[in-house]
């Protein structure tokens, strides 16, 4: 082999490789399109959201109250659609979270997880109320056999009571552990956003309840209501968002403990 | 106080969110479990349709029809005892939603479950034949059904069943495979759980099905002998023993490479899975899962010259290893709470004192646990599984 | 070679016997709405389900309309951001006290009284160290007024000595 067919394959072997690499070309603008739409903010989807101001919670649990009574889930069962949760950090680093029955009762002792704490141990506390993110790719619907669960055109998660068969994977499936089996239908179960109210312009039954102005529920795609405002305008978070669900409700306080 | 599924059962430690409890249950670990023994008894019959090892004859027919009556036990407990609406069960075929694992299943299950139906149509057709004409009454009535009406029984058609069979134990290990596989998936997909979260999971539900198929055939087939006084073939045993052990080993490698991945890339949640592997399964796991389900019986087996009662304590060991494995999979993945703070500890009804607690409980897990035999009793009546009475395996046809 | 297909027609048998009982059992709205398979795979029919659920609570105009005293005062009051509800309603109760029969006038769903113990003011005003001292709902932010209640005249009802709806001394 001398020199000139040396190059000549050489040149072969470079054009070879280079005309594949620009045929993917072809595919970068959607490669890019794709992950331009997981970080925006703002979809271009009517999407019902809601927005949770940690800073002001006071763990009263009228929320909780609310909810379970205006969406009959039974007062005394275990299991809620919403719940608040405390978290207490100690000076010397100990981590306490509890959430005494979904905080029903709300929070009146200064016991977290039936620990008697006096008041200078305590480095930092506070209260993070919890419900179902109607998450934008919601992995409880993903897994559901028999399309009893599903997500509505504006973003909300719901479930079919009619077409359930309790096999309890989508309760498995969420990252969030926001469903449960309803003790009386014996199907799935899950936070609504209390849709009958939003679609009749009225506040969900937490946010209603709520004296302290923590729950915000709004359009997201909508730049006149507050939940847009504050979530294109405010460092707001969600939570385990590496489990890319696409959380819809957003928190505000957030810390690394929370979990 | 109004009664929450999962409560009964339940006992939450440290923090856990408040809807968090273990909501999949021993029968969720009962489904894979004899799903696996089907996969497994049904590769072992193939060995002999497909690869043509002689010695695996005796136990061929015996292995594909017990894996088909395992077949009709395997989704009873999801069906009729894990589901709080049984009634609605028909529609994952009603309605199905493939991005779903399980609706997924219920399309394998069934191709699967033709395949083993007609394999063992194709091999017993001219003993349904035979029977049909000779036999009266009901008997003779049902033979006459399972015919599917064709007579025809010559030298040609036989050619074509022999064909048909090991078509269909051909295309039945891939879907085989692919079943139990699929079963793996159910759980591997879970991304929640942290401790099922792995794609080598459905390779290790597979390999863990074959040796639980092949351990419960070779036990099955030792008490059935001994049960008819057959004479026990050595050679049959030992076949099936190496089958076994190697089968062990490659199980063993793949558990031992998820448990060290999970610990060596140490996630976000390895601090609470290694308390759950290290602490609260340590026995489970260690020494029944892996030291009495897969060290011990490898040993048992690759000593030369195996013998019978060898075989036998070895394939209860791991069959009761491979129950082990499911239920640390199922209990164990789930006694971490998804809060990465708090456990769930798992105390099964025992008593049954209302029917929750006997669906939940031991005795249905019992009940089920016999009924593939009960089926494999009332099988052998249509389609007789010992039929070799001397183990001769140079002559064609023996029986 | 004709006996060797007999399976396969049990197997179709056995598909068309599925797709005919579909037809009569599966809703016929049922559909992947938007053509999108994997999230909106269901019953149309149910979203309107859900839509029809009747609503329980209705707020302070609801109660307004007979006790307009009340609404005045605690409208002028720091607890005019509190729902009448919010106190009022009475989980576990089982019968009601009150004088018109809610249930039946206004299709009502709740069980409404009069709950006095401490426990309930407690559930906003017990001093707790990670309670928010400052209120931050109305235009200015004001001090929060937290008790221990354990110190403050334990045993004692909350009413005898302040007015809930005035949020004030009686
Ligand atoms: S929070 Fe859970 S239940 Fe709600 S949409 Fe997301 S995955 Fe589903
Ligand atoms: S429990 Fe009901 S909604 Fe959830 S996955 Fe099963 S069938 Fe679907």
């Amino acid at each position: 082999m001398n020199r000139r067919d040396l190059l000549k394959a050489g040149l072969v072997a470079v054009a070879g490789m280079v005309i594949p690499l620009n045929a993917l070309e072809v595919f970068d603008d959607e490669a890019k399109a794709a992950v331009k739409a997981a970080i925006e903010m703002v979809p271009k989807k009517r999407r019902w959201a809601f927005v949770v101001d940690t800073r002001k919670c006071v763990g009263c649990g009228m929320c909780v109250k609310a909810c379970k009574m205006e969406n009959e889930v039974p007062f005394d069962a275990d299991v809620s659609r919403t719940w608040v949760e405390r978290y207490v950090v100690l000076k010397d680093g100990d981590v306490l979270i509890d959430s005494p029955k979904e905080a029903r009762y709300g929070y009146t002792k200064n016991d977290p997880m039936g620990r008697e704490i006096k008041e200078d141990e305590i480095a930092k506390g506070f209260f993070v109320p919890k419900l179902c993110n109607q998450c934008e790719k919601p992995s409880c619907v993903q897994v559901c056999p028999v399309g009893a669960t599903y997500k509505t055109e504006d973003g909300v998660v719901l479930v079919d009571r009619t077409w359930c068969i309790g096999c309890g994977y989508c309760i498995m499936n969420c990252p969030y552990q926001a469903r449960f089996f309803h003790p009386v239908y014996n199907t799935a179960e899950k936070c609504t956003f209390c849709y009958h109210r939003i679609t009749k312009g009225m506040k969900p039954a937490c946010v209603q309840a709520c004296a302290f102005g923590v729950r915000k529920i709004g359009m997201l795609n909508d730049p006149n209501s507050e939940v847009f405002q504050i979530v294109m305008n405010e460092r707001v978070m969600v939570l385990k968002p590496e489990t890319g669900n696409e959380p819809n409700v957003f928190y505000i306080g957030l810390d690394k403990i929370v979990r | 106080m109004t009664e929450v599924h999962g409560q009964l059962w339940t006992i939450k430690q440290l923090f856990t969110y408040p809807n968090e409890y273990i909501y999949w249950t021993v029968h969720i670990a009962l489904y894979p479990y004899i799903t696996g023994l089907v996969a497994g008894a049904f590769v072992l019959s193939s060995l002999y349709h497909l690869f043509g090892k002689k010695e695996l004859r005796p136990v061929s027919r015996f292995a594909l029809v017990f894996s088909f009556a395992l077949l009709l036990v395997a989704p009873m407990p999801l069906l009729f005892f894990h589901l709080l609406h049984p009634e609605r069960a028909f529609n994952v075929f009603f309605t199905p939603h493939y991005y779903s694992a399980i609706a997924a299943f219920g399309l394998v299950f069934s191709v699967y479950g033709l395949i083993v139906a007609s394999e063992i149509w194709f091999a017993y057709r001219p003993h349904f034949i035979a029977q049909s004409q000779s036999r009266k009454g009901i008997m003779g009535l049902i033979f006459k059904v399972l015919t599917l009406g064709s007579y025809d029984l010559d030298e040609r058609t036989a050619h074509i069943d022999e064909k048909a069979v090991k078509f269909l134990a051909a295309i039945g290990i891939p879907s085989a495979c692919f079943l139990h596989g699929y079963v793996g998936f159910i759980f591997g997909s879970v991304k929640t759980v942290a401790m099922w979260k792995s794609p080598l999971m459905p390779v290790i539900f597979l390999m863990s099905a074959i040796i639980s198929g092949v351990a419960l055939c070779i036990w099955t087939y030792i008490l059935g002998m001994k049960f008819f006084r057959r004479e026990i073939c050595t050679d049959t045993v030992r076949s099936m023993g190496r089958v076994l052990a190697w089968f062990i080993i490659l199980a063993l490698t793949l558990e031992m490479l998820d448990f060290v991945f999970h610990g060596y890339t140490a996630e976000e949640s390895w601090s609470i899975l290694s308390k759950i592997i290290f602490g609260k399964f340590k026995f489970k796991i260690f020494v029944l899962q892996w030291g009495l389900g897969m060290l011990l019986p490898i040993i048992l087996l690759f000593i030369p010259k195996l013998s019978t009662i060898r075989a036998f304590v070895a394939s209860t060991c791991v069959l009761i290893g491979v129950w082990m494995m499911r239920w640390d999979v199922v209990i164990g993945g789930q006694s971490m709470s998804k809060s990465l703070a708090g456990f769930m500890k798992y105390k099964m009804p025992i008593w049954p004192h209302t029917f929750e607690e006997f669906r939940e409980g031991l005795f249905s897990v019992i009940l089920l646990l016999i009924l593939p035999f009960i089926f494999l009793c009332i099988f052998n009546k249509f389609t007789p599984v010992f039929t070799e009475k001397k183990c001769n395996f140079d002559t064609e046809e023996a029986h | 070679m004709g006996h060797a297909w007999r399976p396969l027609a049990v197997a179709f048998a056995f598909i068309l016997l599925i797709l005919i009982v579909r037809i009569f059992v599966v809703p016929s709205d049922f559909m992947a709405k938007n053509g999108d398979y994997k999230y909106q795979w269901h019953r149309v029919s149910n979203e309107k389900d859900w839509k029809d659920f009747p609503v329980g609570y209705r707020g302070r105009e609801f109660c307004g309309q007979c006790h307009p005293d009340k609404l005045e005062a605690i409208n002028k009051s720091k607890h005019r951001k509190v729902e009448c509800e919010n106190c009022h309603v009475l989980p576990e109760a089982k019968k009601s006290t009150h004088p018109v029969n809610l249930q039946k006038s206004y299709k009502y769903k709740f069980i409404i009284g009069i709950n006095k113990t401490r426990h309930l003011c407690l559930r906003c005003h017990q001093k707790l160290p990670y309670r928010p001292s400052v209120y931050r709902n109305f235009a200015k932010p004001v001090e929060f007024k937290m008790q221990d209640g354990e110190k403050h005249n334990p045993g004692m009802p909350c009413i005898t000595c302040h007015d809930v709806h005035k949020a004030s001394f009686k």
